[in-house]
């Protein structure tokens, strides 16, 4: 916890003061696990937003202070399938589309080190994110929170409230059809 | 030692995989959130809040215009029509005292007498 469970019972009970600290200690892991889930730069803050716009307003439902975390990451997926969704519905790929770090890629006329790194970075997003379009965006999402958050099962299970079994069968074959499409790149 | 995947697909395994997702956590850093991030929350909260409020302002003022309209036609229907009846006793004391003088008046005078 990055946080005492004292300043989740305060900002359950309406103190916004204690709700500011709580953003403050989790936006920034948030915001991360945003980036990387859906992939978008120019869209994190937005989902972000959201996330914690949740939170306000659905702290006073938390059981209890120690199921905090498990709380706000199920938020934080929900939020993040919601926008997947969203964008699935819209198939336009124009040039306002492209995220800010294309457009920065796209623009940069020095090359360099940095943009060498940036350039491998940006590669390994793009295979990543073309890897993961074989399966589905809840199955994506699950896959994300365990490989690259490194969730545990148990962490898993409170936030998707299945048991370990079904998940551990959901990521199972969701690793499978990755595997495979990784295959047929290499 | 390397594992394959359930199929046995040659040349690919799990390792590699995981890897990879360890590159991609590598080149997904956690971020900072911009400067008006903060502010721009606190708005959205405060804007969903006042939607909040107006939505129970608008609730209780159509409670309240219900309750008035019930009131109105209990008033209108039941009290008004009541209250119009006519009253029990139409004349007043004075008059009452005067036809009661009189009838006294005509038993103590027998008949066929007069003064």
């Amino acid at each position: 916890m990055l946080i005492e469970f004292e300043l989740i019972e305060k900002a359950k009970n309406g103190d916004d003061g204690a709700f500011n600290q709580v953003v403050q200690a989790y936006r920034k892991r948030i915001l991360g696990t945003i980036a990387r889930l859906i992939g978008k730069p120019e869209d994190v803050e937005d989902v972000g937003q959201e996330v914690f716009l949740r939170l306000y307003f659905s702290l006073d439902q938390l059981r209890a202070a120690e199921l905090f975390e498990p709380w706000l990451y199920r938020l934080t997926v929900n939020a993040a399938y919601d926008y997947l969704r969203r964008q699935k519905r819209r198939h336009e790929h124009r040039m306002s589309d492209l995220s800010e770090q294309q457009v920065m890629m796209a623009d940069a006329s020095a090359g360099g080190k940095q943009q060498v790194e940036e350039d491998r970075r940006t590669k390994i997003r793009e295979m990543v994110h073309s890897l993961l379009e074989k399966v589905s965006e809840e199955d994506r999402i699950l896959l994300m929170m365990k490989e690259v958050e490194g969730l545990s099962l148990k962490e898993l299970e409170k936030i998707y409230k299945v048991n370990e079994n079904a998940l551990k069968v959901r990521l199972f074959r969701a690793r499978q059809r990755v595997l495979k499409a990784f295959e047929s790149q290499e | 030692m390397e594992r394959m995947d359930q199929d046995g697909i040659p040349g690919m395994n799990d390792d590699k995989l995981d890897a990879l997702f360890g590159r991609y956590r590598e080149a997904c850093p956690d971020r900072e959130a911009s400067a008006g991030f903060m502010p721009h929350l606190w708005e959205q909260i405060e804007a969903r809040r006042s939607a909040v409020s107006s939505s129970w302002f608008r609730l209780w003022a159509q409670v309240w215009l219900v309750a008035t309209l019930a009131v109105a036609i209990v008033i209108g229907g039941i009290l008004i029509p009541r209250f119009e009846n006519p009253p029990a006793y139409q004349a007043s004391y004075v008059d009452v005292l005067t036809a009661a003088d009189s009838a006294n008046d005509a038993v103590a005078l027998p008949v066929g007498e007069t003064e």
